[in-house]
């Protein structure tokens, strides 16, 4: 089964999902947040795994443009399909002005600098509550509407498949661009990239861009899914959250982050009631993945692969293999 | 008109001057070495001449229009590249794959299929095109940093130290390999190995403690007096 | 001025005063952390309460306050060893260690809130030390308890032994050898290695230290983590990473600070301020004011 296959049977599976679990509804809630989670993963691996930037000011991005989704179908009574892209838009230009001075920055500086502008953010959602309504939040967010029906149930489960996999692709499509050989020169090393004629300030701030629209997007679908916003929603652990999917499941690939989303993003509402337990979970996934498989699960099956293919040729007959093994011992 | 025009460029780093009242010219196809022992300045030059530092003082002109404070890339896609000391290729990716990121500068006059071909063979890496980068021997690595600064088509290519690290018999090709590259085109080249500078250079540019000393052709500063005595006594030449 | 102005005085000057040593001596164990082994300690808030929450456990257990204390030190360094083996010596010849290193104290800082809100956060949520002595002594017209100024005299205590260490000890000048130039120290024949592990120890050490004796003058909750793992990284980073003077002097900046906002707005204000000059700090000279 090559690439192609493998997208089109996911991309099947994705939008087949919805209905197959119709019949639960909890599943279907579940299944319809790994969508938002993948969404989200896709767009930070673009600046994590193909710029080699940890940007943990993205939720705060998504949390921007989820409060402006609210405020404009609430107060200038917008349509959901027209607040997404505008706030989604405003959120990203807004991510990029905050993210400018620190894209100069990289490595630890620029990883804390995004964390400090992560905090600023959560701070800010819960002491101007003009539009965030503090810490208690706001819900009954309505969901959006198509033709004058409220999307619900099922339809906004596969509305959300559709978003996933249109995302997913979008990321595949620009790695292979020659913006993406660009992004993959910086990660691999900025000096020489630069040197070899690649503006890397400029590219870095076109990947924000587009990694804060991605969060921005995901923002708006969360807020109107779940109906209920508040600053906890989009803080430094819903940051690292996501960067875990991405870590965990194999940087710098498509797939990767599929694998991570899946896995991870349903473990906090499946131990609902043990919050702290899933806390302590994350943060030994967390060490793990930076000290044991940097590659993530994605890097380690392919690492396993090829060993296995080294230790026996495939070219080489049985026979062959034996009688040279023997004769080398 | 020079290629390079350096007019009294100084450098300071803290209170330590790296480099004073520097003046460098080179023609258009000209080789042109920089010897000096370590610390005099040279590395400090090369990172000025292709934007890596920002000189205190002193006028930058590369065909004629000011390059002071021009970025790196922006150098690049006027023709003006260099080489590292320490080889710095994508390690992390194929051979294959460095080249396509050396194509990325997207010249309208970048080389076509058979002239990349040519360049790969010419260089011998066509055997190694799937391998990481990081996997290749030093030789080759320093053979890859070429062929990806040869395909963006530069006019002046500054090289720093190319043969350092390099066993006898690779200096040797290596040096072959620069004698056809004066045809491509114009060099500046920082070395220690004196072998370099007088199978290469059509001139020498010697400096000392951040000063320029001397300057002119490599017959004649090999026997200066003071170059002898500083330079030339303590290291091997 | 009234009787009452000079009382808030007073009292602003003393809180200043202590919360500026503790926040320089936490600041300086986590300087020199960075500073020698490059490891950015993002869970010393952590470090920071478990210390206190331990202290207070021993204490509730029927210790006096001074045992407890020398008890959890132990145990500090006890822990530190642990997480030094376990997690901290994996990357010590890594070149680009400092983001994996931030990364992993990130999941450790989860970890541990993790695990506080399964334990102490569901036994209460007030904390306080038992004071180390007892009694309230006259600064001219101004009381304060014989407490906070034993701690005072701890915090400003151990940050003259540290300063001190650093520049005469041998060990101190490996150290800042190490600091300055770890290829050119391993050359002189510095055993680099044991050198990272003793700064570790050192700096998590201070760091527990800090906690406990902001648990004897103040009352606490968990959030207290948060709050000090913001202030610690920012007097870092606006002191200079690795500068201990740097720690030293902008520890007790922020200490007035706090103790200064706090009585016009809450002391997330200046939390707030902290991340603001953090952020200024980063994006417009990363070194920091006091370069080491």
């Amino acid at each position: 089964m090559n690439g192609r296959h493998l997208a089109i049977a996911l991309a099947v599976a994705a939008l087949a999902a919805p209905f197959v679990l119709e019949g639960n509804r909890f599943l279907a809630f579940v299944f319809g947040i790994v969508m938002i989670n993948l969404l989200w993963a896709s767009g930070m691996n673009l600046l994590y795994g193909f710029v080699g930037l940890m940007p943990l000011m993205f939720a705060g991005i998504a949390g921007i443009a989820a409060y402006a989704m609210v405020a404009l179908t609430r107060e200038a009574g917008w349509s959901f399909w027209l607040a997404t892209p505008v706030a989604a838009v405003g959120a990203a230009f807004v991510g990029v002005l905050l993210g400018l001075p620190s894209l100069r920055l990289k490595g630890f500086y620029f990883t804390l600098c995004s964390l400090v502008i992560q905090s600023v953010l959560t701070l800010a959602f819960t002491f101007f509550p003009r539009f965030t309504n503090g810490d208690t939040g706001l819900n009954q967010i309505e969901p959006p509407a198509w033709g004058g029906v409220q999307l619900a149930g099922v339809w906004f489960d596969a509305t959300l498949s559709v978003v996933a996999v249109v995302g997913v692709l979008l990321a595949a499509w620009i790695v292979q661009t020659r913006l993406g050989q660009r992004f993959i020169a910086i990660r691999e090393d900025d000096v020489l990239a630069e040197v070899m004629g690649i503006d890397v300030v400029r590219n870095r701030i076109i990947a924000f861009f587009i990694v804060s629209l991605y969060a921005a997007v995901g923002g708006c679908f969360y807020a109107s899914y779940v109906g209920f916003i508040s600053p906890r929603s989009f803080d430094v652990l819903t940051s690292l959250g996501i960067w875990l999917c991405v870590a965990f499941g194999g940087r710098g690939t498509i797939i990767g982050p599929i694998i991570g989303t899946v896995i991870l993003a349903p473990i906090p509402y499946l131990l609902q009631e043990l919050q702290a337990f899933k806390d302590v979970l994350s943060g030994v996934l967390i060490i793990v993945v930076t000290l044991v498989m940097p590659a993530g699960i994605h890097g380690e099956i392919m690492r396993r692969r090829s060993l296995r293919r080294a230790a026996a040729p495939p070219t080489v007959s049985a026979a062959e293999a034996v009688s040279s093994n023997g004769g080398a011992r | 008109m020079s290629l390079l025009q350096v007019d009294g460029i100084s450098r300071h780093f803290g209170g330590v001057t790296a480099l004073r009242n520097v003046d460098v010219r080179m023609r258009e196809g000209e080789t042109l070495g920089m010897i000096g022992p370590n610390g005099s300045g040279k590395t400090t030059f090369v990172n000025i001449v292709t934007g890596h530092l920002v000189p205190d003082g002193g006028r930058l002109l590369f065909k004629g229009t000011s390059i002071a404070g021009a970025a790196p890339h922006h150098l690049a896609a006027l023709g003006l590249t260099r080489t590292y000391q320490a080889v710095r290729v994508f390690g992390g990716l194929s051979v294959r794959k460095n080249i396509e990121a050396a194509l990325l500068l997207g010249l309208s006059g970048a080389p076509a299929a058979a002239e990349q071909d040519e360049l790969v063979h010419w260089l011998r890496l066509d055997h190694r095109l799937s391998s990481p980068a990081g996997s290749l021997t030093l030789f080759e690595q320093r053979r890859l940093e070429l062929l990806m600064r040869l395909l963006q088509r530069p006019s002046l290519i500054m090289l720093d130290e190319p043969v350092g690290g390099l066993a006898v018999t690779e200096v040797r090709e290596m040096i072959a390999l620069l004698q056809e590259l004066k045809a491509r085109c114009s060099i500046f080249v920082i070395e220690h190995t004196m072998r370099v500078i007088r199978e290469l250079a059509d001139r020498v540019v010697v400096l000392m403690a951040g000063e320029k000393i001397a300057d002119g052709p490599p017959a004649d500063i090999l026997r200066d007096k003071r170059v002898v005595e500083q330079y030339l006594g303590t290291a091997h030449a | 001025m009234t009787d009452a102005t000079l009382l808030v005085l007073a009292s602003t000057l003393s809180t200043g005063l202590i919360l500026g040593a503790i926040f320089a001596l936490v600041a300086a164990g986590v300087t020199i952390v960075y500073g020698c082994v490059w490891l950015p300690n993002a869970s010393n808030g952590q470090f920071f309460l478990l210390a206190a929450l331990a202290a207070w456990s021993l204490a509730g257990a029927g210790w006096s306050s001074a045992a407890a204390i020398i008890g959890v030190l132990f145990m500090g360094i006890a822990l530190s060893l642990v997480i030094e083996w376990v997690l901290v010596r994996r990357l010590y010849d890594v070149p680009e260690r400092n983001v994996a290193y931030f990364v992993v104290t990130l999941g450790l800082t989860q970890i541990m809130s993790g695990i506080f809100a399964m334990s102490w956060g569901l036994w209460s949520d007030q904390f306080t030390l038992p004071p180390l002595v007892d009694g309230i002594t006259m600064i001219g017209p101004f009381p304060m308890t014989n407490n906070r100024i034993v701690v005072l005299a701890i915090a400003l205590g151990v940050l003259a032994v540290l300063f001190a260490a650093l520049r005469y000890h041998p060990y101190g000048r490996a150290l800042r050898a190490v600091f300055q130039n770890r290829e050119a120290a391993a050359l002189r024949g510095v055993n680099v290695r044991a050198i990272y592990r003793l700064s570790f120890l050192l700096g998590s050490s201070i760091i527990f230290l800090g906690g406990m004796l902001f648990a004897l003058a103040y009352s606490f909750d968990l959030t207290v983590a948060w709050t000090m793992s913001v202030t610690a990284f920012a007097i870092m980073i606006v002191g200079g990473p690795g500068s201990v003077l740097g720690a030293l002097v902008v520890g007790m900046v922020f200490g007035f600070t706090q103790a200064i906002v706090s009585i016009f707005a809450s002391p997330t204000a200046a939390t707030f301020s902290y991340l603001l000059a953090m952020l200024a700090m980063l994006l417009f000279r990363p070194s920091g004011l006091f370069n080491r």
